[in-house]
């Protein structure tokens, strides 16, 4: 129990959970649950998952599954119907269940588009959450976003508006500023899509790096399943509202299963 | 779940909880709620004062200075066609020993602070809501949560403290502006129609009948009223800009609200804040009967 990263527990989610933020509405009690109403279409139902600290594992499954909607319910931002969610080893209650308290026990999120805040440069966007922590002097904050900035190979954009930059480069900030926090477990969503391979090929030694030097645990949505053979780390598919057990990347491809036949048949016949 | 929680509780329990969750699924009591934890979150652990009060001047000069322009010519105008009004209709009827209570009536006590208000709401108010409803459609509200900065510590606080704030120094200079300002336009009228209208006005006897007729409570009012319809204003477009689901076109629909909404909440609070008055006349008349 106490090498988990994070356990999910028979989690539900439907489409109510995913409307709008939840910022405004008063949550600190838990009565407001009402789990599934009648004639309710569920996103997700059932889903078991359990990562071990340090380990990498990838979600994969086709578009429109639900695999951003489970790390928003990982991260705190959606509100699943029923089910336990453990991180750390540590059971967070429904009502507590904010992003604000998930993110206290240093979970950090990448999202698809990058959500960086657009009336700030880039290497504010990169120390706003170290300047609201108090994360050391200014010098020492300053210090520590170079380094991200150096990392992620955006320095030189460090002047410019968010809304300047290309899609890609956007993400690439929004994984600095990620790392500059030193999260214990980092959520990326799609990470790969919208970088062009030079960069693709920079950011995996990155991810490995962080998981070695760092053991940061890593959940990794992604469409890109080589991301999982270069990081030789596990696979799990959101398929049918529920996650099948991971396994290696090769256990799918060489496996008798509906999955491995269907989401691997490219890359059986290419070799 | 609930049947769990009720057990735990004993019968008074129950019923405040009760109470509890009726306020809080109110839309009312949900923005009481905001109100409270946006103030509450200034004394947060992560207070820094440095930065605080970088973000509060900003949405202070932001909701104030920039607005100031416009509340100046509103409030001559405004200024002018009261004191005219006032002087020529209640001198021909004889009641010229309150014209300065009328005036302050009008101008300090009442009107002053609820045009501030509007012309708050309907630019600060509005932009508010469009600039945060547009963060929580881009996620970057979700962003900030994720990253451990609370936006209603971030966002909210700055913009309800700061807009108190600027609500209040706008309203002294809507009233001063309406009443000096209104003095020298209410000359250049009489200059240019070469005393039409028959009007003596000096700013001595103006001056002097306005501050007889000031009360303490008026001094009060003048503080608390403005702070009150700012943070109606600040909270009410806030929570309506947080709540916005993630759907580009409700943006533009929760400005409206936010506007429309403010514009009630605040003739309600007046009512309510009016009410002191009434007491206080229903005082003076039983002492005079």
């Amino acid at each position: 129990m106490f090498d988990e990263a994070l356990r999910l527990d028979d989690i539900h989610l439907s489409y109510r959970g995913l409307v709008g933020t939840a910022f405004s509405k008063p949550r600190a009690l838990g009565f407001f649950e009402s789990g599934l109403q009648l004639g309710e279409q569920e996103l997700i139902s059932g889903a078991n998952l359990v990562v071990k600290k340090g380990e990498t594992l990838c979600i994969g499954g086709g578009s429109g599954q639900g695999k951003s909607a489970l790390l928003r319910v990982i991260a705190g931002l959606a509100r699943p119907t029923a089910g336990k969610i453990y991180v750390f080893g540590e059971y967070i209650p429904p009502e507590r269940l904010t992003a604000l308290e998930i993110a206290k026990r240093q979970v950090g999120l990448v999202f698809q588009n990058g959500a960086l805040i657009s009336n700030l440069r880039v290497k504010d966007n990169i120390a706003l959450p170290l300047r609201y922590h108090k994360k050391g002097s200014p010098a020492e904050i300053e210090e520590k976003v170079k380094m991200a900035m150096d990392l992620m190979r955006v320095r030189d954009y460090a002047d410019m508006f968010p809304h300047v930059l290309s899609v890609g480069m956007q993400k690439r900030v929004a994984i600095a500023r990620s790392w500059a926090m030193g999260p214990q477990l980092l959520l990326m969503d799609e990470p790969t899509a919208g970088l062009d391979n030079y960069n693709r090929r920079n950011l995996l030694p990155l991810i490995d790096n962080m998981r070695t030097l760092f053991k940061t645990t890593i959940i990794i949505v992604t469409h890109d399943l080589m991301v999982a053979k270069e990081l030789g780390c596990k696979i799990t598919f959101l398929t049918k509202k529920t996650l099948t057990p991971p396994q290696y990347f090769d256990d799918w491809l060489h496996g008798d299963t509906e999955i491995s036949k269907e989401l691997f048949r490219d890359l059986r016949n290419s070799g | 779940m609930e049947a769990q929680n009720d057990k735990k509780l004993t019968f008074i329990g129950r019923k405040f909880h009760a109470l509890g969750l009726f306020l809080l699924r109110r839309k009312a009591g949900q923005e009481v709620a905001l109100f409270v934890r946006a103030f509450m979150s200034f004394f947060s652990k992560s207070r820094s004062f440095k930065t605080d009060s970088r973000n509060i001047i900003l949405q202070t000069f932001f909701t104030g200075v920039e607005i100031f322009p416009i509340l100046f010519v509103v409030a001559t105008l405004f200024g002018t066609v009261v004191i005219i009004e006032v002087i020529t209709m209640m001198g021909k009827m004889g009641f010229d020993d309150v014209v300065g209570g009328v005036m302050v009536v009008v101008i300090i006590r009442e009107l002053g602070p609820i045009l501030t208000a509007f012309l708050i709401a309907g630019r600060s108010g509005s932009s508010l809501t469009a600039y945060i409803g547009g963060m929580v459609i881009d996620s970057e509200v979700d962003a900030l949560a994720t990253m451990g900065v609370d936006p209603i510590r971030y966002l909210v606080m700055p913009g309800l403290i700061g807009g108190a704030i600027a609500t209040f120094i706008m309203n002294i200079l809507f009233s001063t502006s309406a009443i000096c300002a209104g003095f020298v336009m209410t000359k250049v009228a009489i200059a240019l129609t070469g005393n039409a209208i028959n009007l003596q006005l000096t700013w001595d006897y103006l001056s002097t009948e306005i501050l007889n007729a000031m009360t303490f409570t008026d001094f009060i009012f003048l503080v608390v009223k403005p702070i009150v319809f700012g943070s109606i204003i600040t909270t009410n477009a806030c929570y309506q800009a947080m709540n916005i689901p993630r759907d580009i076109r409700q943006v533009p629909k929760a400005v409206g609200k936010s506007v429309i909404q403010s514009f009630f909440y605040i003739v309600c609070a007046d009512v309510f804040l009016s009410l002191f008055y009434f007491i206080d006349y229903f005082n003076e008349i039983s002492k005079i009967i």
